[in-house]
């Protein structure tokens, strides 16, 4: 039985839309992000606990997607320096209450306080391999 | 043109003059890209097709989060959410009246021609900011700059398409005939504070200079495209600046904060905020 209508057949030299740039941009090396490499004791266990949050709309965690600029600990207070990928983020309050949150429940932390900052602005370069990973498998597609 | 030899440093080093003139850039940004953005939300289930609408929700969504940059560069000061939005008076607010006109209903090109000559604008702005003596607002230009980069290029797509339309060139005219004169106050000052803002290193262009870079621009495209630019035309009557605004600002103000008034509200409540669970 045939159709009055076609269905469209792939075009097998179609390459992906190409429209969408993940720009790239010069930072000064190994300032920012930070991820917690090499951390131990007590800032161990705060980084393990960021770890464990991810972005409300990617699986992926914030240390990885290369959020996490500073994070300084001192007589049982954290304070996190962190960006967001994008200045109108919906998902704000809720990243940052949580960051607060997890760090507070780690033992010999009672407060934690959480610092946006802006600068250097945060762009797809921020991401570790990790994140690329974790990105990839949730389906997101740039050059390596 | 100034160059920013000099370091204001954080809100706490600054001194009296040099507050208020951070505060004068501040605001005047703030409010724009505040008022911009409710405007914009008027079209994001009107706009010709859906990915306009998605486009213009998203441009909107930008200038929000922009808008919530520099606000929160003047809650710094001391200042509150509450005070600077919800619990103050329209005739607070000194963004230019070219943002808070209503659009001409059903007028698309009114959108598009709008977004032009005041995306242009920020353009030379945030050039004109991202050297800028005062810590907070040199690092947040960056920033906003990635973002904006697409709202030029949306904005001079749509009017390129409409040009080749017999029907849609003549509104594309009416809209820059019409809004001409109020995108001009933009470049108007806030008052006398305005030198101190130069002095200081706040702003490395004169308003005058931005102008110029402007008309310049903005003449160079839309004339390639057979538009006629009114340059000889005189700034409005409301320049928003002087905090003189039109009569179609209170309306807006009124609209934008009635929930906050309805529901008795006396402070500013976010996503999850936890008095609120």
């Amino acid at each position: 039985m045939s159709s009055d209508y076609d269905r469209p057949r792939a075009d097998t030299d179609a390459t992906a839309c190409s429209y969408t740039e993940y720009e790239t941009k010069e930072h000064a090396d190994g300032e920012v992000p930070v991820t917690g490499k090499n951390a131990t004791g007590i800032e161990r266990d705060v980084w393990a606990a960021l770890y464990e949050v991810e972005d409300p709309e990617m699986p992926v965690s914030i240390v990885d997607l290369g959020l996490v600029y500073g994070l300084t600990i001192e007589s049982g207070t954290a304070d996190i320096e962190m960006t967001l990928t994008y200045s109108g983020c919906p998902a704000r309050e809720i990243i940052l209450e949580e960051v607060e949150a997890v760090a507070e429940s780690v033992d010999d932390i009672e407060t934690a306080e959480v610092h946006l900052v802006w600068s250097p602005d945060w762009s797809m370069d921020m991401v570790t391999d990790q994140g690329k990973e974790s990105l990839r498998e949730f389906g997101l597609s740039f050059e390596q | 043109m100034a160059t920013a030899d000099t370091n204001l440093g954080d809100p706490g080093d600054l001194d009296e003059r040099e507050r208020q003139a951070v505060e004068a850039q501040l605001f005047r940004i703030a409010d724009d890209e505040y008022v911009q953005a409710e405007r914009y939300t008027f079209w994001q289930v009107r706009a010709p097709t859906l990915e306009s609408d998605l486009a213009v929700a998203n441009n909107s969504q930008d200038e929000l989060g922009h808008a919530r940059l520099w606000y929160e560069a003047i809650q710094q000061f001391g200042y509150t959410e509450e005070s600077l939005l919800f619990e103050s008076n329209p005739e607070d607010f000194q963004h230019s009246t070219l943002v808070e006109l209503p659009f001409k209903k059903g007028d698309w090109a009114d959108a598009v021609v709008r977004a032009y000559l005041y995306d242009v604008a920020e353009d030379i702005r945030l050039s004109a900011l991202e050297n800028s003596s005062y810590e907070i607002i040199r690092d947040r230009t960056s920033t906003i700059q990635g973002e904006e980069d697409y709202h030029v290029e949306h904005a001079q797509s749509w009017i390129e398409r409409m040009v080749l339309d017999d029907d849609a060139v003549g509104r594309v005219q009416a809209a820059l005939n019409r809004l001409y004169p109020y995108a001009l106050t933009l470049f108007e000052p806030v008052g006398d504070v305005e030198s101190d803002i130069e002095a200081f290193g706040i702003r490395t262009m004169s308003l005058d200079e931005m102008h110029t870079a402007w008309e310049n621009r903005v003449e160079e495209f839309l004339t390639g495209l057979n538009l006629d630019v009114p340059t000889d035309a005189e700034v409005a009557e409301h320049i928003g600046r002087d905090n003189n605004h039109t009569d179609d600002w209170a309306p807006l103000f009124e609209e934008m904060t009635s929930s906050y008034r309805n529901l008795d509200r006396n402070k500013a409540t976010v996503i999850m905020d936890k008095d609120n669970e």
